[in-house]
Parts: structure tokens; sequence; C-alpha cells
């Protein structure tokens, strides 16, 4: 019973926030509202999943949301002077593969922790977006092949959602299945067992960190297509945000260990409770409110689970 | 099995396992190993002692890949080597159990048995884990070892003392090693579960694999040990066999033997 609370007393208080607004607030429950959160939460949920992995192998990472800021700003300035949306969207998820690994490098190579490291290239990042952009954002004429990639649906169903549904999916497999997720949660569990080993810790904490910026590039160019338009600190919201969800991910499922399908419930549930809070009429800055209870409380938790703080500096 | 096979080949069992001539290593102005020797004889326990500060640690860091030595030469199987890491020393048979880094406590005993090496089909050209399979060795292992743990999805930091050590030797079993380095295996043991690792390590012996045992405890030295090396101020002051010791004669050695020479 008690491995069952704690396996799975967060989504099952998911689940209860989501009873009580289907029966209490206007609107939530009508299939339109539940196809927007969910779309809504792809974003949130493709960052989160990103993060999920820089966490595995215990990195942290503080840059995502700027690293998509600068690739939204790359893919939409690339397609507005004019060059083909494919090539631009590559850029995109070229910009945030190479600024994830730029990350691993400075923290596996010239040794700076990540909470630093990430801050560091968090600001360079958010200053190139500036720099390319003038300080405005990119807005006009967009290809309606390259919005469909955010716009289209499948029926009802947003195309957006089968973009998450892939990288939860993958992310998944990756982390659970394979040879490579089991060395990088080796990695974060105790690098040096895995280090003597065999395993290449080093490169397991760049592959983390390389997969936290490939997923900022993904989010990046799903949210210029969805917006048609980018701006410098587009994605700055997320950053709290992914973060709650995968705190609040590592609290369920595998307490204590971040872990994928923890990071999906998670962002559904803050989705879910920012959608809630909307329509029962709730103030704006609550939101904000219960996103800080929500990553003290899900640490918290976590560190009670791992019978010590959950993240050292 | 392949193991049960080396120790009934009789030119096997008397060849060395392992050489070491003239070992220096020095840690800026501290010289920990001044010109450390050890001959190890395939398919023995073989234990090297010495007070604190002596070189074990040291010699043991250059065997197992963690560094390299100034100078000397380390032979296996009478060819030198040269590792440059610790996975070159595991690529040569030999494993090093360490007394607490060495497993992730955490992740189940499967996993630990097969962290860095997990057993993988293709699927579609990815490398897919098998999880029952790897279960599935991994109570073959333990078994081997006459383990008494059944569930291998448990979690390594559940266990004693005693079994998570049986947990480690079984990821040298994995490795194939032919030579276990345990270092200081029983240190933070109590008396039945120093037993069942010593038990653990004739087991081994019996299994023709060679058994590199660093030790403070002159007890557990004479208890399982064939041979012994002393080390002194980081030489090699006395190679002998563990035969007609005591823990206390060997205690003697120890504090006494070359302490002229340093």
């Amino acid at each position: 019973m008690k491995t069952i609370i704690a396996k799975y007393g967060t989504a099952i208080t998911g689940l209860v926030i989501l009873v009580v607004l289907i029966l209490f607030a206007r609107n939530f429950a009508s299939s339109a509202n539940m196809l927007n959160v969910l779309k809504n939460t792809s974003f949130l949920t493709i960052l989160a999943v990103g993060f999920t992995f820089a966490l595995i192998t215990s990195e942290l990472d503080l840059s995502f949301a700027n690293i998509a800021s600068l690739a939204a700003v790359v893919t939409g300035g690339m397609i507005y002077s004019g060059i083909a949306w494919p090539l631009a969207a590559l850029a995109g998820l070229a910009v945030g593969l190479v600024a994830g690994y730029v990350n691993g490098l400075v923290v596996t190579v010239a040794k700076v922790p990540s909470l630093i490291a990430t801050l560091g290239t968090a600001s360079i990042a958010g200053g190139l977006a500036f720099m390319l952009t003038g300080g405005v954002a990119f807005v006009g004429r967009w290809d309606p092949v390259f919005l469909s990639l955010a716009r289209g649906k499948v029926g009802p169903v947003p195309v957006l959602i089968f973009f998450m549904a892939a990288v939860v999916i993958a992310g998944w497999f990756v982390s659970r299945k394979t040879p490579l997720g089991v060395h990088m949660l080796a990695t974060g569990e105790a690098t040096e067992a895995a280090h003597r080993a065999g395993i290449a810790t080093r490169r397991m904490k760049r592959i983390g960190l390389t997969l936290s910026g490939l997923a900022a590039g993904i989010a990046a160019v799903l949210l210029v297509a969805s917006l048609s338009s980018a701006a410098p600190q587009m994605a700055g919201d997320y950053l709290l945000n992914a973060i709650a969800a995968v705190l609040l991910g590592m609290t369920m499922f595998e307490p204590g260990r971040p872990n994928i399908a923890g990071t999906f419930v998670g962002a559904l549930i803050i989705s879910v409770l920012d959608n809630g809070l909307v329509l029962l009429g709730a103030p704006y800055y609550l939101q904000d409110i219960m996103l800080g209870l929500i990553v003290i409380g899900s640490v918290s938790v976590s560190a009670s689970v791992l019978k010590k703080a959950a993240f050292s500096v | 099995m392949s193991l049960t096979d080396a120790a009934a080949a009789p030119g096997l069992a008397t060849s060395e396992a392992l050489r070491v001539r003239g070992a220096t290593k020095t840690y800026g102005a501290v010289e920990a190993l001044r010109g450390a020797d050890l001959t190890v004889r395939r398919g023995t326990v073989h234990a090297v002692c010495g007070d604190n500060g002596a070189g074990k640690s040291t010699l043991i860091k250059l065997i197992s890949g963690v560094e390299a030595p100034d100078g000397g030469e380390i032979s296996v199987d009478g060819r030198p080597v040269h590792f440059a890491d610790p996975h070159a020393a595991l690529a040569a048979g030999i494993a090093t159990i360490h007394q607490d880094l060495g497993l992730a406590p955490r992740m189940a005993i499967y996993q630990n048995i097969f962290m860095g090496s997990e057993l993988t089909r293709r699927i579609l050209g990815v490398p897919v884990l098998r999880r029952r399979a790897m279960i599935a060795r991994s109570a073959e292992f333990l078994a081997q070892l006459n383990s008494a743990i059944t569930d291998m999805t448990v979690p390594v930091d559940t266990l004693s003392g005693g079994q998570r050590q049986a947990v480690a030797i079984c990821r040298a079993l994995r490795w194939k090693a032919e030579t276990i380095i345990m270092d200081e295996p029983t240190a933070a043991l109590g008396v039945r579960e120093t037993a069942q690792v010593l038990a653990l390590i004739r087991r081994l012996r019996e299994q023709g694999v060679t058994v590199i045992l660093i030790s403070h405890n002159m007890a557990d030295v004479v208890a399982v040990a064939d041979s012994v090396t002393i080390l002194r101020a980081g030489r090699t002051v006395l190679e002998r066999a563990t035969e007609g010791l005591d823990a206390d004669s060997l205690s003697h050695l120890i504090l006494f033997v070359g302490a002229e020479a340093a």
C-alpha cells in the first residue's frame, strides 16, 4: 500500500483534480477544451522530456528555454528572409542540438557545474536571440505547409499531439529499453560505479544535455509554426513550467528518479491545472504561486524518498 | 563451464596470471611506490598486505587501470600490458571490486550485474535490452556463488553487505574476468557476513578464478589466501606462501620484515 502511494500518489491526485475540474469548471470537459489542453501541453512536454534526459544523467539544464527562443528566432529569421522552410526548420533543430552539445562540453570538459554552465549559456542564447532580431519579432507571410506542422489536424486531433506523443514514446523507449538509456541512468545514479563498469560517463552527460538542446530545437520549430512568428524570449515562460513537470514526474512511477512517464503525467497535471484555474476564473498570478509550490513540494517528496537532498550543486 | 576447464588444466593452474616488476608511482613529493613486485599464480588466492601507507591502494590502482605507473612493468599471462583506463584492465580479464564505489545502490541487482555490458538484441538495427535474459543469467551467476538471493529486480541497497559483495563478484564473472581484485571486501562487515564473503572467495578459487585480496584482516588472509605479498614503504619486502602462518605471525611479518630497509 505504501509503495502504491509512493509510486502512484501524484498521478492519483492528478486524476482527482481532473474529476473536480470536470464537475465544477464550466466547459472544461468539452472535447474541444480537452484537445486544446493536450495541444498546449505539447510544447511543455517536449521541452520537459529533454530536461528529463539531462536530469537522468544528474545534470541540470537551465538553458533550454532560451535555446528554444534562439532556435525559434533562427528558424523564423530564415523563413522571413525567404529561405525554404524545411531548411529553416532543420537549422532550428541544429541550433538546439549544437547548443545542447556546447552545454555538454562546458560541463564535462571545462568542468563547470551544470547549474552555472547552463545559466551562462542561457544568457548567451538569450543575448544572441535579441541580436538576431534586433529585439523585435519576425512576422509576415509564412508557407502554409510549414504552419500546418503545428496547426494541422488529423480528423479532430491536432498534429501537435502526435508530435508530443512521438517525443514521449521515443524518450520512454530510449530511456527504458536501450543500453544508452541504462548507461545514462547508471551515470546519474552512481557516476563512479558506472565509470568503473566501463561506461563513458562524461559522454553520457554530454548526450543528456545534447538531447535537452535537441528537444528545445524541436519545440522551437513547432512553436514558430504554431504562432507564425518568432520573437526573442518566446519560450521563456516554459522554463519553470517544464522543470516543474519533470520534478513533479519524479514523485511518481519511479520515485526519486527522473522518468519520462512521470514527466508526461507531470506536464499534463500542470496544463490541466493552468487551464482549470483560468476556467474557474482564478487570477493569473495564482498559476505562478502554484508552480512554485509544485517545484518545492516535489523536490521535498523526492528528497524524502532518497533520504537525502534531491539535488546538490 | 570455461572457468572450471581452466582450473582443471594442470599446465594453466600453476602459470602466472599477473606479474608486476619494479613498479614506481609518485604523487607530487610523495613516493607511493618505490619498486613494488607482485607475482600471482593462476587459480590462487593471493593476498596483498602492508600497513597504512605501504602502497597497497596505489599498487591496486595500477593493476586495475585506474592509474598508470611511472616506472616498472605489468604483465598478464606473461605479456606486458599498459592499461589506459579500468576498461582496458577489464578487457584483459582483470576486474576490481571496490568497497563502496562499485555498485549503483538504487538500481536493480540484474542492472548492476550487467552494468556497462548489457545483453541486447537488435530490432530494426536498434539495440534493445533483453531484460528477462539478464534476470535469468543474473540468477545463474548468483546461484554459482551459492547465494540465496532470488529476486533479481530489487535494488542493491536492500541487500546485506555480504550479498552486495556477491553481486559485485557476479559483475566480474559477467565480464568473464579471470582475475578478480577484492579491495578490503570484509572491512565493513559483521562476523556472519565476513564468513559469507570468505566462502565466496573459496568458491571463486574452486572455479579457477584468480583472486587478489587486499586486506587489513590477518585472520581473513590466513584463512583464504594461498600466498601473500607484503609491502612496506612502497616496496615489496616479502612474497611467500601462507602455509604455516597464523594471524599473529603474519602481523609480525608486516610490522617487522624489511623495517631496517625503510
